[in-house]
């Protein structure tokens, strides 16, 4: 496949985010569902860019490791996989698909202003290893983005007025529930992705653990997944809206040190996550 | 006793403890003076605390996945610690034709409960191969040893990238810094003899520097310059770095500003004897480690996850309360009537 070919497989998933950001929108202000037609605009941009993806990586030899562009685009792929998943098997989870849409629009709005040039993965870095760490760091920030869209719905819910969220008024107690549900598949993936990271790492740079920048932010999240998991178990109390918004929290956290941190740091995890 | 315990075992206490380590973990990896090493309070704090939990709190006795869980993280913790305390990490660098000394290992980290066995080790540098792709991009480094077993064997393998040879317990890992050398054998005035190699910088990262000092064995530092009479490097194709019959010259910078030039097999007298060339060859840096329970700690963590995953399932698939049970007895009675 071209580059060029490439770019307009980007192009025409960033504009059916876009779409599916409108439907949800008009959806949300015309107090519909708006999940059918937003369900298939996903499947259609996974396609895409999964086709992207697949012949970028036939073009270079290698997979969608090494750059933040290659990194976006498959990100990209990954949430709207597991979106589109999550939704088909928890029906409440679609409610939150007015707050994935426009977060997918955004990371392909960034993606598309990076430079789609190729760095090559160094021997040292070609491991299985590197493969587990991917793709459960992949699954973990899928799964979080589910729970936290659900969160923001519920938050929502309370604040707008009755009858825009149909299908959480229906069935709070299961959207409450499936937010934990969600939130705790996060946390199991975000710890293999360490354990993964780590085994990787040691192969790699000859260290499991050094303390860089994105390995101290990526514990950091994990302790906060963790704490607030064992927050809910020590204060039983927790008003649903408090323990929504750390939702949201947490999510922020995990988000800016898969996107931000790489930024940031200049030790040798940069742009690697 | 058990009211001490049970306050150590509170789930409050947890929460400190965690958010503890966040805060020690971000200030001490940003800040030098501090260091990641204050982290070890938090972590005490947590290991104290799970362990008055395993002990106190009856949660564990009916949650098996939950019990798990906190054993492996335990498990983690001890097994970190005995990393940290028993664990040794080294840097070498070894040139071709040249065996493994000890006294020249740089150590970077080296625990208080650690066997020092260096000496004990054995290994020879034979061939380097390095392939570079255009643009001076690395794809694979092959740096080959000859090493003699616990067991008294002799054996050749070859290390980089994901490959490692253990010897006595130690990894030893070829890593990405390497370059050229040359070999140089002094005679003293008085006649006495001695055989040695100076390694330049690292090549290809400084192929425009390959300048060191050297002190002679009569205490006069010189400086001295690689001049390699043929490219080495190819930025616009693939090329491979260990050749070493490649034509070269040195310069040795002698008192003032005199350069004397040699190339393989001249001599350059200096104060207090002579300096002949004897050939070019490569330089390899290794990372020499000792991390007995790294497999152990692997094993932990995910003992730890399928813990996890086994409360995942109890919790959230199949619950005990589960609203599958009244249904089912729903169906029952609809039955029983009909």
């Amino acid at each position: 496949m071209s580059p060029e070919f490439e770019w307009q497989l980007i192009v025409a998933g960033t504009v059916l985010l876009l779409a599916a950001t409108l439907v949800q929108l008009t959806a949300l202000a015309r107090r519909r569902d708006g999940y059918k037609p937003t369900a298939i605009i996903y499947a259609a941009t996974a396609t895409v860019f999964g086709i992207a993806i697949a012949g970028r990586w036939v073009r270079e030899g290698q997979g969608p490791f090494m750059t933040m562009y290659e990194i976006l685009l498959s990100s990209v792929f990954s949430l709207c996989l597991i979106f589109l998943v999550v939704s088909a098997a928890m029906a409440v989870a679609r409610a939150g698909a007015f707050v994935v849409s426009p977060l997918l629009l955004m990371l392909c709005l960034w993606l598309v202003n990076e430079s789609a040039a190729a760095t090559p993965l160094p021997g040292s870095f070609d491991n299985p290893w590197l493969w587990a760490h991917v793709l459960s760091g992949k699954v973990f920030l899928g799964f979080c983005m589910a729970a936290t869209a659900l969160a923001v719905a519920m938050l929502l819910r309370g604040m707008l007025s009755a009858g825009r969220f149909a299908r959480l008024d229906a069935a709070p107690e299961e959207a409450e529930q499936s937010i934990w549900t969600l939130f705790f598949v996060a946390f199991i993936c975000h710890s293999f992705m360490l354990v993964a990271g780590s085994v990787w790492a040691h192969s790699a740079w000859g260290r499991y653990w050094s303390w860089d920048s994105l390995e101290t932010w990526t514990l950091v999240t994990w302790l906060a997944l963790g704490g607030l998991l064992h927050a809910r178990a020590t204060f039983k109390n927790m008003p649903a809206g408090l323990g929504h918004a750390l939702v949201v929290g947490v999510f922020a956290l995990a988000f800016l040190t898969f996107f931000g941190v790489p930024f940031l740091s200049i030790a040798p995890h940069k742009g690697l996550m | 006793m058990s009211r001490l315990l049970k306050k150590l075992a509170s789930l409050r206490l947890t929460l400190v403890g965690m958010i503890a380590l966040a805060v020690l973990a971000v200030v001490g990896s940003r800040n030098p003076d501090i260091g990641t090493g204050v982290t070890i309070w938090p972590i005490a704090l947590l290991v104290f605390n799970l362990l008055a939990a395993l002990l106190s709190n009856k949660v564990f006795r009916t949650q098996t996945g939950l019990l798990v869980f906190h054993v492996g993280m335990l498990l983690v913790f001890a097994c970190i610690g005995l990393t940290v305390l028993t664990g040794y990490e080294g840097r070498v660098e070894l040139v071709q034709g040249g065996a493994f000394d000890a006294s020249q290992v740089t150590t970077m980290k080296q625990g208080s409960w650690h066997d020092h066995r260096l000496d004990d080790l054995e290994f020879f540098q034979k061939d380097v191969r390095v392939n570079y792709l255009p643009n001076f991009i690395r794809l694979d480094t092959n740096s080959t040893i000859q090493y003699r077993t616990a067991a008294g064997e002799i054996r050749e393998a070859t290390t980089g990238d994901q490959r490692t040879v253990n010897i006595n317990g130690y990894e030893i890992a070829a890593t990405f810094n390497k370059g050229f050398a040359v070999l140089l054998h002094w005679t003293a005035e008085d006649g006495r003899e001695a055989l040695g190699s100076v390694h330049f910088p690292s090549y290809p990262s400084f192929d425009w520097k390959q300048v060191t000092t050297w002190t002679t064995p009569a205490g006069q530092t010189v400086e001295i310059e690689l001049e390699l009479e043929e490219p080495v490097a190819d930025i616009r194709h693939s090329w491979t770095l260990g050749r070493t019959d490649l034509p070269f010259e040195v310069q040795i910078g002698r008192s003032g500003n005199a350069v004397a030039t040699a190339r393989n097999g001249e001599f350059v007298a200096l104060e207090g004897g002579t300096v002949r060339v004897e050939g070019l060859r490569m330089w390899m840096a290794y990372r020499i480690s000792y991390l007995p329970y790294l497999s152990w700690l692997f094993v932990a963590a995910m003992l730890a996850i399928v813990g996890l995953a086994m409360h995942f399932g109890r919790r959230y698939v199949l619950p005990a309360d589960s609203p599958m049970k009244p249904r089912v007895m729903e169906a029952d009675v609809h039955v029983a009537r009909v």
